[in-house]
């Protein structure tokens, strides 16, 4: 290895040389940080919602006009939907997890305690909410059809019992989540729910939301003359039954509209769509960068042989074998490269920082920094190969000769 | 030591083909100091070429101290260039990135020395060509003969059994190149073979053998009983 001369070469050229392990160095910062990012939006995307998401679908029906009685559709509309073959079960729901929309409270352990109040979404479904949603109770009992609640949104609370996600119930006892079970919760208002059952996992509406794993369920039918069923099915059958129940909603004799005939994975796909466009720019980001990092080696190394092919001649001509000329650049590279990179190491966990602080995004971990540096070592190795290889094809007889 | 026999060298472009040197025969023995001189054109630096083992011959046989050398792989040559040739060129070849010291160090880095006994070497060579207090200098900031002693303690640094010296004068001014052919001679005069291409007919006729080349064929191979012998 030829280090020492190397370097000292390298230190007599400097402008050159600053200018790629700048690049280097800007390209590591960009996209080490872009590549956490992805991944952070990558494992958000894949948190489950805690529903059968391939084999469920949701559909909304608005009512109008005086003779729409509500209590009455949902009974027939339910009834109907839940007697289709192909169909597991359906349950109203004021929401749909993973849409962007629905309505939130805070409940904590003491009455008129607000400030300990722990945030939760709140879905108000009926006794058939388990299997519809295809959610696991790890503790206590599904709700009864007795203690469904129907209600316009003017009455008053008279709800008696929820069923907690079990992030929720962390919240609520930290120590042993199983400790929730039977005990009473208590909202803003001073309201108190018992709780009846644990389910494993149920995320709120908003993937953005900091406490997305925190929902609760509530028996009641809110009758405001829009309801949303969520109708979960067998496999294989979730297409052929949208447009079913679609029809058959249509064609029962009810002032009514209906909107919103969505698969929950299609719900997912526009709830994430942000974040899949981010990704997807992000990669084209990297991937440009990465490109003209490339080409600026490139073009160092084309430049830097072209410069001194007399001096590449007269090496071979004093004993230096091809690979010892490949091996020469390349040595070349990697020098420039560690410099670039260690100054990136430095930037990206500056930039980091700047992203924390300003717009409160997650630290990085400590791994992508070294993985990044690696990333580019070896980019800068791949891209100058290609130069080092026609270095290493200069015949010695240059050295002889008046260029 | 060097034997070449029917050596041809023949270049070829699509339209035309041209024979750099044609049956060419020369035996050079240990210790010679041999001059190389004709006109331009006539085929001495592609004598050089093949003699150092920069290119390959067309056809012949090439003795280097007995090892036919036209089976060897290009690393092969290049080990036997680092080990066994000295090269001084015209325009000196120095790396003008790298200081004195490093620029004599390219052969024996090649060659795997240890960087104790390179160190060793370097310090001797640059002290025998007079630069030994300029080792952190760069060619830049030295004058044309001080170049061509850095070039030529570059070429003995490694040991090697003959030099093969391009035109080593041509860059240089008189006096200059007076030192720097005193230098030659008291190399040769410890033992080491050198061959040398020069324009210059003085200074062929200071060595013990001049070789004549025309046309890529040796005119006359004339020994100088006047010259100093090693």
């Amino acid at each position: 290895m030829e280090l020492g001369p190397i370097t000292r070469a390298l230190l007599r050229n400097k402008l050159g040389v600053i200018l790629i392990a700048l690049q280097i160095a800007f390209t590591m910062t960009v996209i080490v940080n872009a590549v956490y990012i992805i991944n952070d939006r990558a494992a958000n995307m894949a948190r489950p919602s805690g529903l059968d998401e391939a084999n469920t679908f949701h559909i909304s029906s608005i009512g109008y006009g005086n003779s729409f009685n509500e209590s009455v559709v949902v009974d027939e509309d339910l009834n109907m939907i839940r007697q289709l073959p192909g169909v597991i079960d359906a349950t109203v729901t004021n929401a749909i997890p993973v849409s962007g929309s629905g309505s939130s409270s805070g409940y904590g352990l003491e009455p008129g305690r607000r400030d300990t109040l722990v945030p939760a979404a709140i879905y108000r479904v009926d006794e058939h909410v388990l299997e519809a949603m295809d959610l696991d109770l790890v503790a206590g009992v599904p709700f009864t059809a007795q203690q469904i609640v129907r209600r316009t949104p003017t009455e008053e609370r008279q709800v008696t019992e929820t069923i907690l996600s079990q992030a929720m119930a962390e919240s609520l006892y930290p120590d042993d989540w199983r400790q929730a079970l039977n005990q009473n919760i208590y909202g803003p208002d001073g309201s108190a729910l018992r709780v009846v059952g644990i389910v494993d996992r149920l995320q709120a509406p908003w993937p953005t939301f900091t406490y997305v794993e925190n929902s609760m369920l509530t028996p009641e039918i809110t009758l405001d003359n829009s309801t949303t069923y969520l109708v979960r099915t067998e496999p294989g059958y979730r297409d052929e039954l949208m447009v079913e129940v679609e029809e058959r909603l249509a064609t029962a004799p009810h002032q009514r509209i209906l909107r919103n005939n969505q698969s929950l994975e299609y719900t997912r796909t526009e709830s994430y769509r942000i974040d899949s466009l981010m990704t997807t720019i992000l990669k084209v980001v990297i991937g440009t960068l990465m490109f003209i990092t490339a080409m600026g080696i490139v073009g160092l190394a084309v430049f830097s042989i072209n410069r001194r092919r007399k001096q590449i001649g007269t090496r071979r001509a004093l004993g230096a074998t091809r690979f010892s000329i490949l091996r020469y650049f390349m040595t070349e590279n990697l020098i420039i490269s560690a410099a670039g990179v260690t100054l990136g190491a430095i930037m990206t966990v500056g930039f980091n920082m700047f992203l924390v602080q300003t717009f409160n995004m997650p630290r990085i971990d400590w791994f992508y920094a070294p993985i990044g540096m690696l990333a580019l070592l070896l980019l800068g190795q791949l891209a100058v190969i290609g130069p080092a290889r026609s270095a290493a094809a200069i015949t010695p007889a240059l050295a002889t000769r008046s260029v | 030591m060097l034997k070449m026999t029917g050596i041809n060298k023949v270049f070829r472009t699509d339209t035309v083909q041209t024979h750099a040197l044609r049956d060419f025969s020369l035996h050079v023995e240990e210790g010679e100091f041999v001059t190389i001189t004709g006109p331009s054109g006539c085929g001495k630096t592609t004598f050089l070429n093949l003699a150092g083992l920069l290119e390959t011959y067309t056809s012949g046989q090439y003795l280097l101290d007995g090892e036919d050398v036209s089976s060897l792989s290009d690393a092969q040559r290049a080990r036997l260039r680092n080990q066994k040739i000295g090269f001084i060129f015209q325009s000196f070849n120095l790396m003008p990135d790298l200081n004195l010291f490093d620029n004599v160090d390219v052969p024996l880095r090649y060659r795997g020395v240890s960087a104790k006994i390179r160190k060793e070497r370097i310090e001797q060579a640059l002290a025998a060509v007079g630069l030994a207090n300029r080792q952190r200098h760069l060619p830049s900031q030295l004058s044309g003969g001080q170049q061509q002693r850095v070039a030529i303690a570059r070429a003995l640094v490694g040991e090697p059994r003959f030099l093969l010296a391009d035109e080593p004068t041509g860059n240089l001014d008189s006096n200059t190149a007076e030192g720097v052919m005193e230098l030659l001679e008291q190399i040769n005069q410890q033992g080491t073979t050198i061959i040398m291409v020069t324009h210059d007919p003085s200074l062929a006729a200071r060595s013990q053998r001049n070789v004549h080349i025309l046309d890529g064929q040796i005119k006359s191979d004339d020994r100088n009983s006047k010259a100093r012998a090693a």
